[in-house]
This record gives structure tokens, C-alpha cells and sequence, in this order.
């Protein structure tokens, strides 16, 4: 072989090895080692929470108002109002009360994990405590706790309204209505087809109710998105609330998570999957939103749950106070935070 | 005497010869013993308090069909009719016509229990792994379904493609001995 011969076969083998480096090179800045760029499936493999999260910003009339209240807790649970406005958080194995502006006003330290919690207008604490309702009062004068309802119980929430208490399980779905004696009374929104009562349905532990001023006990159905009316004995009187992905209606398998009432019988609920708190009237009927997901989970532009920890803690408790703010128990930051009516809403 | 000393140096180098390759062979087994077994003795697996759902499980698997599939912790779920894992976000109605399902390849059947609730399983021979059904469940339902390389199709490739694309770091190398991370009513 001649030398122009080699020389040929050299620059031939080169362009080969340029050709061969070039192409290791796209093929390298190609690959995603960063997971961003999609998984390239088309748009029926995708579901896009985002959008559903985005919520039209003059439905919005509240705004977070002053610095939130820091319960101090690893994993706060319930929150209620008591007089003087003060805050009543359950979480660990306490309550703490906070002052209207935030500050610790003192511990009720707890045997076990509360899980549900409410204050009558004397300062009288009820607190679901394991399967049995705890009574006690910051001050420390009297402390009781009632016979426990089986280990299955998981006491979801309390209120009491005149000589009455009501005590939400989860577990077993059922009211009980006790007296303030801790007697039982009797059960209320069991399956019975001859009074028309469908039952609770309730995924997950999460199941609130209310006394409103009509007497009547409003209880959340969650798993038939809506919110239902009881008389004390157990008669099934009405109901409101339906399903929809839209801002007006309960999203998901199973909302709203929790709500409170407001002085002229509006509804304060709360959502979880998008977490949002909103407004009905008493009738039901929707009024407009508190916060939405983008305000609660605060990624910015992002707006929807994107971690199991954030999707399955989500459901925020709620509370109302004299002065009509909304209090809202930040799962999550394990933070009180308030909201107010915008001047231009009110 | 020199052909004798021949014969011996043969014999001596024949022995010496097939003792080594006896030596050598063993020696090869045990490595390649040793190296099978540190190479498998961790697993491909995601973890799913981590895992994002965002897809691309489906995608990067070196198989045909990923590897990864998604699982049911039926101790977790609610047994919802309306079940956000099952049902497309604002479905028509709520049952299994195609319309209403939420995920493309119709993997996931259910079979009605009792007034109002519902079981629901998984076809393996139809689920991709796009986990579109883990989002719905995660966000508004109990989380119960999640997503697993099972073992009985992944390869266990030292340089996983879906890990390296995984944008949440869920996953990780486990012991081969419990290859797998399910999800328990303790984590609801």
C-alpha cells in the first residue's frame, strides 16, 4: 500500500472516531438524568392537578392576616375557640390555649393523643382522647375521663350544646349523644333504611360536626360529599353539598374534611386533595373562597399537594372566633393560621 | 537417566498443571459465586412515600413494558365508589364505562362489595406503571395505591434508566431479602 493510500485510510478512520465522539456527546446531553423532562407519555397518561388547583382569584375574599400562631406541636390534630378568643389547639399529648394575639397561655399535658377537641363559653374542655371523651378546664378544678368506647373508637369531633354532648367516631361511624354527665344517650345516623337514613360514609378518619342555632346537629358525610342534618334523636332532616372537581362543589373521594360555623350560620369548610377552605351560606349554597390550594400549600405558582405527607396530612381543621376570622390548623406547618374578610369582600 | 528426568519433569508438569487449573476453576466459581451474590444481594425498588407519580416509571424502564407496576395496600383503602384512583377527575357517571376510567389501559377492575363500597384490584398484564391512578389516589384519596418494581420482571440493572430519570429520588437499592416497600394502614 502506497502512502496516499494510508493517509487516506487514516483520515477516514478519524472522521469515523469525530463522528462516533459526536455522537456519544448528544447522546449524553439527551440523556435525563433529572427525571424534568417528562416522561414522554401522550396527555392521556397525565393528570393534571395544577389546573384544578387554580382558582379565580375574585372568588378569593379573605386574606392571611397577621403572623401565624406556632403551636409548638410535632403533630397537631384539633383546634377550637374558647372565650376571650382564645385558641385551643390539641396535638401530641396536650392542649395548649393561646392568647387571641398568639401568646402560650398555658398546657393541659394529656396521657394519650387527642384527637378531637372543643371549649364550651365557660372554658370547659372536651377532648376525644384514645376511645373516650377526657373533661378538664385549663385552670385545673375538675378533670374526668368518660367510659371508653372500644378500642376500635376513633373520636373524630365533639360538641356540646346545652345539656348535650355529641361525640364523632370515625371508626364506627355514629354520633353519640351523651349528657354532661357522660351518660349515654343514644346513637345517631346508623344505616336504617325505615327512617331513610343511608349512613356515613367515612374513608378516612376524618368526620366533623356542629350544632347550629337551629338545634339541629350538622354532620359531614364525606364519602357522599355533603353535609347533613340530625334532630338529638336521630332523624335525618336534610342535607346540601355535592360532588365536583369545581370550586363550588366537595373534590375528591371523600370531602369536606372538616368545618366550622359562622355567626350567621354559614359554613366555614374544609378540602383536602386541593386544599381549600371556602364559604357556604346556611342554606348550602356557595359564597366564595377563604384560601385555596396555592395560599395553603404556598409553591408559589404551584398549587396542588405533591408529596404523600402533604396529600395525606392536608386536612386542615378549622375555627371561627368572635370577630368572624377564620382559623385555620395548618396540618402540615403545624401552625394556626388566621384569615380576614378583605375590606373590599366585606 | 535423561529421558527418566524427562518423564518426571512431564508428570511433575502435569500435576502441577491440572492442580492449578483445579485451583484456578474454583477460584473463578468463587468469584463469580461472590460477585452474583454482592450483586444481587440489594434490589431496584421505589420508595413510595417518596415517588411523585409523575410517569416516567413507564417510559425509562430498559423493558418493553416497565417493570414497575402499580400495588394495592387494601388495608389502606377507603373502598370508595367514587374512587379517585379508578374514576377520571369529573367522570359522567360513576361506574366503569370506559368514559369515567381513569387509567389509559384499563388495568385496574372493580368488583362491587356492599352498598356503597367497592374493591378495587389490579390487572398486571395491563398496567404500565404510568402511575396516573397513585396521583389520583394520593391527592384525594387514601393513598392506597402505589407503585413497585416487582421482581418478577425487573432485570436489577446496576445503572437503573428510571432511577437515573426518577425526579424525586424514590429510588433506591434494598436488600434482595425484603425486595419490596408496601404501605400499611400506619402510614394513611
Amino acid at each position: 500500500m502506497n502512502c496516499s493510500g494510508i493517509s487516506r485510510i487514516s483520515v477516514l478512520v478519524g472522521l469515523l472516531i469525530a463522528a462516533a465522539v459526536v455522537v456519544a456527546v448528544v447522546a449524553l446531553i439527551g440523556i435525563d438524568v433529572t427525571g424534568q423532562k417528562g416522561s414522554g407519555l401522550g396527555s392521556e397518561f397525565s393528570y393534571d392537578l395544577e389546573q384544578m388547583g387554580k382558582i379565580d382569584p375574585a372568588l378569593i375574599l379573605y386574606q392571611e392576616s397577621a403572623e401565624s400562631i406556632s403551636t409548638g406541636f410535632e403533630r397537631a390534630r384539633a383546634i377550637a375557640v374558647g372565650p376571650g378568643d382564645k385558641v385551643y389547639v390539641a396535638g401530641d399529648k396536650a392542649i395548649r390555649v393561646f392568647e387571641r394575639a398568639g401568646a402560650l397561655a398555658g398546657e393541659i399535658p394529656l396521657a394519650d393523643a387527642p384527637t378531637s377537641l372543643t371549649v364550651t363559653a365557660e372554658g370547659t374542655i372536651y377532648a376525644g382522647v384514645g376511645d373516650h371523651v377526657k373533661v378538664c378546664e385549663l385552670a385545673g378544678n375538675r378533670s374526668a375521663s368518660w367510659p371508653g368506647l372500644g378500642e376500635k373508637a376513633v373520636l373524630t369531633s365533639i360538641a356540646v350544646v346545652g345539656s348535650d354532648v355529641y361525640v364523632a367516631d370515625a371508626r364506627n361511624r355514629v354520633i353519640i349523644r351523651y349528657d354532661k354527665s357522660g351518660k349515654l344517650i343514644n346513637r345517631i345516623g346508623q344505616k336504617d333504611r325505615q327512617r331513610g337514613i343511608g349512613g356515613f360514609v367515612i374513608p378516612s378518619p376524618n368526620f366533623d360536626l356542629a350544632v347550629a342555632d337551629d338545634g339541629l346537629l350538622r354532620v359531614v358525610n364525606p364519602g357522599k360529599h355533603r353535609i347533613e342534618a340530625y334532630t338529638p334523636e336521630g332523624d335525618l332532616e336534610f342535607w346540601w353539598g355535592k360532588f365536583s372537581m369545581k370550586v363550588e362543589g366537595f373534590c375528591g373521594c371523600c370531602n369536606p374534611m372538616n368545618f366550622a360555623m359562622l355567626a350567621d350560620g354559614s359554613f366555614v369548610t374544609s378540602e383536602k386533595g386541593l386544599t381549600r377552605v371556602k364559604i357556604y351560606d346556611p342554606q348550602g349554597k356557595f359564597v366564595g373562597v377563604v384560601a385555596g390550594p396555592q395560599q395553603l400549600l404556598g409553591h408559589g405558582d404551584s398549587s396542588v399537594c405533591k408529596t404523600v405527607a402533604e396529600c395525606q396530612q392536608g386536612s386542615f381543621d378549622v375555627a371561627v372566633d368572635s370577630a368572624g376570622r377564620i382559623l385555620v390548623l395548618d396540618t402540615l406547618r403545624n401552625e394556626v393560621r388566621i384569615f380576614v374578610k378583605k375590606k373590599s369582600s366585606s | 537417566m535423561a529421558e527418566n528426568n524427562s518423564d518426571m519433569n512431564r508428570r511433575e508438569f502435569l500435576k502441577t498443571g491440572a492442580g492449578t487449573a483445579c485451583l484456578a476453576g474454583l477460584g473463578g466459581l468463587a468469584w463469580l459465586a461472590g460477585g452474583k451474590k454482592s450483586k444481587s444481594h440489594t434490589v431496584w425498588q421505589l420508595d413510595p412515600h417518596v415517588c411523585v407519580s409523575c410517569g416516567n416509571c413507564a417510559n425509562y424502564c430498559v423493558l418493553e413494558v416497565s417493570a414497575v407496576k402499580c400495588v394495592h395496600a387494601f388495608a389502606v383503602c377507603g373502598y370508595c365508589n367514587l374512587c379517585t384512583g379508578f374514576l377520571s377527575p369529573d367522570p359522567v357517571t360513576l361506574d366503569s364505562g370506559a368514559e369515567n376510567e381513569l387509567c389509559p389501559t384499563g388495568a385496574i377492575k372493580r368488583t362491587f362489595i356492599e352498598d356503597p363500597y367497592y374493591e378495587y384490584t389490579i390487572d398486571e398484564s395491563l398496567c404500565i406503571g404510568c402511575g396516573k391512578c397513585v396521583k389520583g389516589c394520593n391527592a384525594f384519596g387514601n393513598g392506597s395505591l402505589f407503585l413497585q418494581v416487582r421482581h418478577d420482571r425487573c432485570l436489577n440493572c446496576n445503572e437503573c434508566s428510571i432511577a437515573l430519570a426518577c425526579p424525586s429520588g424514590a429510588f433506591k437499592r434494598v436488600p434482595a431479602e425484603n425486595p419490596y416497600l408496601l404501605k400499611d394502614v400506619s402510614h394513611s
